[in-house]
């Protein structure tokens, strides 16, 4: 189980358990379920790679703690 | 300036028509080619002709939310604002399906209340195919009275936030509408009765029989049954109700509901209940809502209920760790297991 934390720089600072073979799909759902905007309107990215959903966290490489950046789309 | 909506429009819903759709999308369409190059300048008759070329539907796709040809002219429509006679046509062109899929948003959009069941439910009898981009980028296939179903029952389609509207039923005990009658009712209405022919004589059916021999229903009984059913209509699990009446042999049928020999038919669907009821729970997972019984947790895992009764007494035999000790894990598993993911690996 990791913890990521994601934040938008407006505001929103989003601290989410998942596992490390969640997809980013996966993620986007659950943060969409704590900051109550739609999944599908939530773009994860990591200083311009953005994020695909179908990729599991554990394969971009994303560990314990690591802070993510939210944006919309 | 090609952005500006058109002075002489009214506004939609208190605000330019144009913020009907939200301000990502629109910067998107606005940055996009195909609104730049073929979308200036457009009037309401050249706009047919862009919209005589489209060839698929769909909002925004791929990792930057390109938006489709379909999206930018919509948009098109919302800023020129055609008269409600263009839109109607639209609508009512037989030729062209893309056109009258676009005229059917258009009016969801902006039309009032009665206009929009008026104009888009004889659309529930077109079933021609429409392609579909989905968010992805994939195509796919999809139906006029899918899409139709799609505008009517739900509140977001195709990246737009859809305004809500009043509940049909509403209309019509304010009188604006007449109730629905499908085209298909004849043909239901001979079926059902061969179906009740072959039925046991139950107490229920006597008098139901008594009634249908009389002669046609009141149409008080129609309405009571329509409002019964009406949530039905109006339901999230609606599709997966059609779907499995689809699989039992029944078809397209949604109107079957409103007769009153379909309570017949739900007391046949009595012993199949409990499996329907499944069903829509896991439905209910899907679109993540996150009410908690102790019937969903079996369904989910899988035990017949009285195993996971026997194993109550242990803690963590529940595969989705709901009941973990430490309470923000628990809750993070009961979260994970409403939007039907698997509970965290510790």
């Amino acid at each position: 189980m990791i913890e990521v934390v994601l934040n938008d720089r407006l505001g929103k600072k989003v601290r989410v358990k998942c596992n490390e073979d969640d997809t980013i799909g996966d993620l986007k759902k659950l943060v969409a379920s704590q900051t109550g905007t739609r999944p599908d309107k939530i773009r994860i990215q990591k200083w311009y790679i953005i994020n695909k959903d179908h990729i599991t966290l554990k394969d971009y490489e994303i560990h314990d703690g690591m802070g993510l950046e939210l944006y919309y789309n | 300036m090609a952005n500006r909506t058109d002075p002489a429009a009214k506004s939609i819903r208190g605000t330019n028509p144009q913020n009907l759709v939200e301000k990502i999308v629109r910067s998107k369409i606005y940055q996009n080619t195909y609104w730049k190059e073929q979308c200036f300048g457009l009037t309401a008759e050249t706009l047919v002709d862009k919209a005589m070329e489209l060839d698929h539907i769909g909002g925004t796709y791929g990792g930057n939310r390109k938006p489709t040809p379909f999206l930018c002219l919509v948009m098109k429509m919302l800023q020129i604002q055609p008269e409600k006679d263009i839109v109607v046509e639209f609508i009512k062109n037989d030729d062209y399906k893309y056109v009258r899929v676009m005229g059917a948003f258009y009016l969801r959009l902006t039309g009032i209340d009665s206009d929009i069941y008026r104009y888009l439910e004889p659309l529930y009898n077109d079933y021609r195919k429409v392609r579909r981009k989905s968010p992805d980028g994939n195509f796919i296939l999809t139906h006029v009275d899918v899409v139709i179903d799609e505008l009517l029952t739900t509140d977001y389609s195709c990246d737009i936030a859809i305004p809500r509207i009043k509940k049909r039923w509403t209309l019509e005990s304010l009188g604006a509408l007449d109730a629905r009658k499908s085209v298909l009712e004849d043909d239901f209405e001979e079926e059902e009765e061969k179906d009740e022919n072959e039925q046991d004589g139950l107490e229920e059916e006597a008098a139901h029989e008594k009634d249908y021999y009389r002669g046609r229903s009141p149409v008080r009984d129609r309405e009571r049954d329509y409002r019964r059913d009406s949530h039905r209509h109006r339901d999230r699990d609606y599709d997966r109700d059609r779907d499995y009446d689809r699989e039992r042999g029944r078809g397209r049928d949604r109107d079957r509901d409103r007769e009153r020999e379909g309570r017949e038919r739900d007391r046949r669907d009595r012993d199949h209940g409990r499996r329907r009821i499944r069903s829509r729970s896991r439905d209910r997972k899907r679109h993540a809502h996150s009410s908690m019984s102790p019937r969903r947790h079996e369904a989910e895992d899988g035990n017949p209920p009285e195993e996971s009764k026997k194993k109550k007494g242990k803690k963590e035999k529940k595969d989705d760790g709901t009941d973990h000790p430490d309470p923000e894990i628990a809750e993070a598993n009961r979260i994970r297991a409403s939007l039907g993911l698997k509970p965290l690996k510790l």
